[in-house]
């Protein structure tokens, strides 16, 4: 394994192991046997065009969907009981929020799920984090896209998970705030959280300490986006990503 | 107005239709649901049989007791008095028919069960006909027919002095109840699962079963407010008579209520939008409505529909608040036993189909 970027990423045993992972839905083969193996402490970008797999196996990783065939193990064991324990935190591709309810109350609903204690200087704290701590009260209804983003990852940190999977979870989010996020995620990763993170935003992917580049149901090529670059001997990730992808469908 | 831009709005929605094969279906297979079940119902001239005794102690004349029997909306069966209004209290006989030795003449008593309108009116009017027949026969061959005794009717429950109102507005209690909630649960489970929410909670530590029986917990509360509001409304404000007692109405609005929210749930599976949630309601809320003994007594309903009856919930809680809020029996009466315990079958049935219709999505 190469030496990644960062700090003491990817130092710890293996948090995700997921071997030949396959689905179906229908007479879509959503993912054809695909591997990744996350690291504790981990972040983990899985880079790819729109209906490559990501989301299902996302999905997969946080026991909603139970793969056809293949395995796919969280700290050994099966999801869902690593999800059961609280210990995945899952930010979802659109904000799954309650848009009657305020921010508060919509936090205050999901760390009533996940047994958080101390939950109104947990919900400041996660407020905070995403900067919202003045719109605590604001019904999510009248809240932009972006803010409901900021609130839908709150609502994923509230329980201190140590792992975090997001689900392209900058989109519709500012530059500044974007920025902001992945110092956050860094932070997160510092204290030996494991983040599986999906995104089709190059500059985003490079901030990640390893890539997976996943097209039809497959990782086509894994590693840090400088060794990807290298790889391709292109000028820049977005590049290499279309180079590595046509050579294997080639 | 420009009738290409008309023509395009009209063709969306031809196209939208076409795609929605389960609201196409609907418009057309619900009414012919809603028409078949009218058309077994009042269609047909099955007889509605009322079973009334003669009380052999005080018997009326036997040309009377004749023409009931003849009468084939009537069956008729003799006992003491006594025995007779033990019946008529459970309910098991629909009237009973005695004499009573009048100033001027002995004349007929009728005394009605009386908690169901419509049984009490089929039941009358099957047994005034009897009696019109019985005095167009001459005692005495030849002679001029008899002018008709006197009738004398009473009531053990409603009568003259109670509106209909007062005898349908404890069913129409449940029905209320049973229809809001499974609309609501229905509309805002869908809701759940469209929005995304559904997935969110299931990759939280959150069971199936508990997020079913929260919703059970959630919607009962607001129910049993809805029942408060329309009991207090009713008795302040239409002025109508209710008897039983509160906490035994609740008990039976609460349980008709665990089947309603659950089923509304498990149907929220069958829906893909809003629109076909509400469309649910003619299959699922007309046919008891028809059939659950609000407008015609479940014993009297032709042959084929009584089994849709029976396997209706609002057929028992109909049963069981007409029980307590009419006929004024308590909650440890057989019938209301009874019926608490077959909506409390339904409710474990519609609750594991509600858990199970959660299963089917996420794996």
């Amino acid at each position: 394994m190469s030496a990644v970027e960062g700090s003491a990423a990817g130092s710890g045993a293996a948090a995700l192991v997921a071997t030949d992972v396959t689905k179906r839905f229908g007479s879509v083969e959503a993912l054809r046997g695909l591997s990744v193996t996350v690291r504790e402490g981990e972040i983990y970008g899985l880079l790819g065009p729109n209906g490559s797999g990501k989301t299902t196996f996302i999905r997969c990783v946080a026991g909603l969907v139970r793969p056809d065939a293949g395995s796919l193990a969280l700290w050994g064991g099966e999801p869902r009981e690593a999800v059961a324990a609280g210990r995945v935190g899952y930010m979802t591709q659109a904000a799954a929020l309650y848009v009657e309810l305020s921010v508060e109350e919509n936090l205050g609903f999901f760390a009533a799920l996940e047994g958080v204690d101390g939950v109104r200087q947990r919900i400041e704290e996660v407020l905070r984090t995403v900067d919202l701590l003045d719109r605590r009260r604001s019904v999510v209804g009248t809240l932009s896209g972006g803010m409901r983003q900021r609130v839908s990852l709150a609502a994923a940190l509230l329980h201190d998970p140590r792992l975090l999977l997001l689900d392209e979870p900058t989109v519709g989010v500012d530059p500044t705030l974007r920025r902001d996020f992945w110092d956050h995620f860094r932070g997160l990763a510092t204290r030996g959280v494991t983040i599986l993170v999906s995104s089709h935003v190059m500059d985003e992917a490079g901030r990640c300490d390893r890539l997976g580049l996943i097209r039809d149901g497959r990782v086509l090529a894994e590693g840090s986006a400088k060794e990807l670059v290298a790889r391709a001997g292109t000028a820049d990730l977005e590049s290499a990503f279309l180079t590595l992808s046509e050579g294997a469908t080639a | 107005m420009n009738p290409r831009r008309v023509r395009a709005v009209a063709k969306r929605i031809a196209e939208q239709f076409r795609r929605d094969r389960r609201s196409l279906g609907l418009l057309i297979g619900a009414p012919i649901l809603v028409m078949s079940l009218v058309g077994a119902l009042w269609g047909s001239s099955t007889a509605q049989v009322s079973r009334i005794v003669v009380a052999t102690d005080r018997a009326p004349a036997p040309q009377l007791v004749a023409a009931l029997r003849r009468s084939p909306a009537l069956a008729v069966t003799e006992t003491t008095v006594d025995e007779a209004m033990r019946r008529l209290r459970d309910a098991t006989v629909d009237a009973v028919i005695s004499t009573r030795v009048g100033f001027v003449s002995t004349e007929i008593v009728v005394v009605m069960e009386g908690s169901d309108p419509f049984r009490s009116g089929t039941t009358l009017q099957s047994i005034q006909r009897a009696v019109l027949a019985a005095v167009s026969v001459p005692p005495i061959p030849g002679a001029p027919p008899a002018g008709p005794p006197p009738v004398v009717v009473e009531y053990l429950h409603g009568g003259p002095d109670h509106t209909l109102l007062d005898l349908l507005a404890p069913l129409l209690i449940g029905v209320f109840a049973f229809f809001f909630t499974f609309l609501l649960s229905a509309v805002s489970f869908l809701r759940e699962r469209t929005s995304g929410t559904l997935e969110r909670l299931m990759a939280t530590p959150l069971r199936r079963a508990e997020l079913v029986v929260g919703y059970l917990a959630g919607f009962s509360v607001f129910a049993l407010i809805q029942a408060v509001v329309i009991i207090a409304f009713t008795v302040l404000v239409l002025n109508v008579k209710y008897s039983g007692s509160l906490a035994t109405i609740f008990l039976i609005e609460a349980m008709l209520v665990i089947v309603s929210v659950s089923l509304g749930l498990f149907i929220s599976a069958f829906a893909r939008t809003e629109l076909q949630a509400v469309q649910f309601i003619p299959v699922v809320l007309v046919p008891q409505i028809f059939l659950s003994g609000l407008l015609v007594p479940v014993d009297q309903l032709p042959d084929v529909l009584r089994p849709f009856a029976a396997i209706m919930p609002l057929t028992y809680s109909n049963e069981a608040l007409r029980g307590v809020m009419v006929r004024g029996l308590e909650i440890g009466d057989p019938v209301i036993v009874r019926d608490l315990l077959v909506l409390a079958a339904f409710g474990v049935v519609t609750i594991a189909g509600a858990i199970a219709s959660i299963r089917r999505e996420v794996a």
